[in-house]
Parts: C-alpha cells; structure tokens; sequence
C-alpha cells in the first residue's frame, strides 16, 4: 500500500516536472526607447522569451554565435525563443548594434 | 572643405532657429509637416551616401537611417491621418527643404572619403539641431497628445543615430 502510494505520488510529481518542464514559463521582453527592457533576463531550461517591438523604428534580436536571428522586427510584432541549452547568450540589435542583452539559462 | 562643413552646420543651425525665433509656436498641422520634411530629408541623404560611398561602414549606417526614417514618417502618416491632420509648411520646414537641397548639391560633387566626411559630419550636426528641435520646439507646442507622443517616441532613435554618427565620425579622421 505504502509502496503504491509512493509509486503514484512520484509518478504525479514526474508527471507534473514534465508539464512544467513542456509549459515552462515565459518571460517578456519590450524593446521601447532604443533598448531592450529588462537587458538581462534570467530563465530556466524550456522557458520561453517573447520580445516585443513597442519601438517606432524597426529592430531584431540577433546572437550571431547561438544562430539566434529574429529577422527585422516591425514596430508591434514579437519573436519567440525557447530557452535550451544553460548558459549566458548575449545579442544585439543588428539594425542598431549599440543595443545589449543578455538572456541567462541557469 | 572645413569652410564647407562650417557653413552647412550654420545652415543647419539657423533653419531651426527660425522656429525658435517665431513669436507663435508652429501648429500641430506645422509641427507634422516638419517632422515629414525632416525624416524625408535623412531618407534622400541616406540613399545618396549609398550610392555614392564605399566605405562600408558608411553605407551601414546610410541604410540605417532609410530604414529607421521611412518606419517613423510610416507611422507619423497613418496618426496625421488618424488624427485628421494634414500635414502643413512653415517656414520651418521650407527652410529646412532648402538646406537639404544644399547639402545634397554639396554631396554630390565630391568623392571617396571627401564624400564621407562630408556625410557624416553633416548627419551629426542635422541630427544634433533635430534632437534640439525636439527639446525646445516639437515637443513643447505639440498640442494633441498623440502626436507629442510620436514625437517623444522618436527622439531616442534621433539620440542613439547621433552617437552612431559621431563614432563614425571619429574613426574617419
């Protein structure tokens, strides 16, 4: 009996690691006044980053060394990421490359 | 050359002193219209410099300023239409229609690095005296919200073109 409840309770709390794990969380990312907002984001493997151009002119998110390239973003369209792999994946706005950020997968 | 550069920095200077100088602040129909005429005039300037500059860096930022200006005056057209504004001269802008024109006869005679100095230093002044005009004349008279908005929206792309320029600018010399 114990050992059965122990079976289905563990089974429940792989079965609710996993849903997490395939849902993670997502994380916003607004780029407004000629930078991203936050700069630096910190998420966990299989979260998602959404950034969004709330700008007046077009941006992207590009990190050539993680081939992470957004395409040009027009002014109100996103660019969804799921985080993978842990680490730190700097990028820049190629169309302006004085703009950071920095997203950490811990 | 450096009298040249003088003079077109004093023609730029004095085309947004005539707004400052004006007793009445210009009208919202006046303050669409200068910013149409200003972006429209970094776009021409830009697709010159790429046509005629080499230097790749240069022509980066020309395409820049085509791709940027032609998203703002997108997006001042659809509010001005919105808004029901139609988009008016003042002296202003007419002033500002000539000194481009100037500065694009100016560009056009010269080659090669002349060419990009040329460029790039008068990109720094224009988008100098434009950051100013937005301090101390757009932003200020703008009466409908939604257009002082657009107006304080645009300004940290003018801020963030001059510091691109003036390190263009610096590494040219």
């Amino acid at each position: 009996m114990r050992s059965a409840l122990r079976a289905v309770l563990a089974a429940a709390l792989l079965m609710g690691g996993v849903a997490a794990h395939a849902a993670g969380k997502t994380h916003a990312v607004r780029i407004e006044g000629m930078k991203f907002v936050p700069e630096r984001v910190e998420v966990a493997a299989g979260d998602t980053i959404v950034w969004t151009n709330k700008d007046i002119v077009p941006h992207s998110v590009t990190a050539a060394e993680a081939k992470v390239e957004s395409g040009e973003l027009q002014t109100g369209k996103s660019f969804k990421l799921v985080a993978r792999k842990k680490g730190e994946m700097s990028y820049i706005c190629r169309l302006h490359p004085v703009m950071h950020g920095v997203v950490v997968v811990k | 050359m450096k009298a040249l550069q003088v003079a077109a920095s004093l023609v730029a200077a004095s085309v947004f002193a005539v707004a400052s100088a004006q007793d009445k602040g210009p009208s919202d129909p006046q303050i669409a219209g200068i910013v149409v005429a200003a972006n429209k005039i970094d776009i021409d300037a830009g697709k010159i410099a790429k046509s005629h500059s080499k230097n790749k860096e240069v022509q980066q930022f020309a395409q820049q300023m085509i791709t940027d200006h032609t998203a703002v005056n997108k997006q001042a057209g659809a509010l001005a239409k919105k808004l029901k504004v139609k988009p008016a001269e003042s002296d202003t802008s007419k002033a500002l229609k000539s000194a481009a024109k100037d500065n694009e006869a100016n560009l056009k005679k010269l080659k090669g690095a002349d060419f990009d100095k040329a460029y790039v230093n008068h990109e720094v002044d224009y988008h100098q005296q434009v950051l100013d005009a937005i301090d101390k004349v757009l932003i200020p008279n703008a009466k409908n919200a939604e257009l002082k908005g657009l107006i304080e929206k645009v300004r940290p792309a003018i801020a963030t073109h001059l510091e691109h320029a003036k390190h263009i600018q610096a590494s040219l010399k």
